[in-house]
């Protein structure tokens, strides 16, 4: 009899502190987040050689966009010129759009700012680059290759 | 008639508390997932320029800061850093982590000659992939 007894005791761990434990951990991680604001637009550069390395590009592929210092823009493309004002920047995406349906991914935008441009300006037309998408037989093309000119290259 | 009554009476309520360590847990998960122990809090305020085609920038161990202020002063590192001595701070940071990204706070209104001159410095120290800090549009 006594034997059966003994194999009744209940061995338990306390769990009524577990949530207490979990809202301290809780507080901790509540208090110390911060989350990441790092956002923006990815840009790779070119390397620098010793030697400036010409790479030679058709000029029937290549768009030309100019930023004055007042942030109006001349986009050269195909042989025309267009001037567009700061406030008609979606016709960049326009123009580079129909040039990359018509050259396919051999379009190369070069992007020449002037020293005196706000950056602000830059980074406008740098956002229409990207913004640039393309459907063509079933492949999405997009303005993979652009250069921004340094601004002491003549 | 009676008896239900009474039986009513003796009734007690209770919100069931087994869960909340559950939810506690589960809270505490998320904010373990999505924290960043941040070390550095510059004192600038730079209205950075918007962009429609603004992305997240995910990571968080391979990152290197540039500021540059209204005033086109360069900073990396809480420090004040003329032109010439970006390659020099950038250089060695590069070496140790080939993935590095340059992340550009740049204040809208900086003329771009300042930012091209930075850009041609960071060339210079092989830290080629750069990304120029932006807001969402709004």
């Amino acid at each position: 009899m006594q034997l059966r007894e003994k194999k009744k005791t209940r061995y338990a761990i306390p769990t009524a502190s577990m949530g207490d434990v979990a809202f301290l951990i809780l507080i901790f991680f509540l208090t110390s987040t911060v989350f990441t604001k790092d956002k923006g637009l990815k840009m790779l550069l070119p390397e620098k050689t010793e030697q400036e390395e010409i790479v030679k590009v058709k000029p029937e592929n290549i768009v030309m966009i100019l930023i004055n210092p007042a942030g109006a823009i001349r986009i050269k493309a195909s042989g025309e010129e267009r001037d567009i004002m700061p406030n008609e920047y979606d016709e960049i995406k326009r123009i580079v759009e129909e040039r990359l349906f018509d050259r396919d991914t051999l379009l190369v935008v070069s992007l020449r700012t002037s020293k005196e441009a706000p950056y602000k300006n830059m980074v406008q037309v740098l956002d229409q680059l990207k913004l640039v998408k393309v459907m063509k037989d079933g492949r999405e093309l997009r303005a993979n290759k652009i250069s921004l000119i340094p601004t002491s290259e003549e | 008639m009676r008896k239900s009554i009474i039986r009513r009476f003796t009734r007690t309520s209770e919100i069931p508390t087994a869960s909340t360590a559950d939810i506690a847990f589960l809270l505490i998960l998320f904010f373990m997932v999505t924290t960043v122990f941040r070390a550095t809090t510059l004192r600038l305020t730079l209205s950075l320029p918007q962009a429609r085609s603004t992305e997240r920038i995910l990571m968080r161990r391979h990152v290197k800061y540039v500021w540059i202020d209204t005033n086109s002063k360069i900073y990396i590192d809480d420090n004040v850093v003329t032109e010439n001595l970006i390659t020099a701070k950038m250089a060695p940071k590069v070496y140790d982590d080939p993935e590095l990204v340059t992340i550009l706070n740049v204040d809208e209104s900086v003329n771009y000659g300042v930012v091209d001159v930075v850009l041609d410095k960071l060339k210079e120290a092989k830290a080629y992939r750069i990304t120029f800090a932006t807001e969402f549009w709004r």
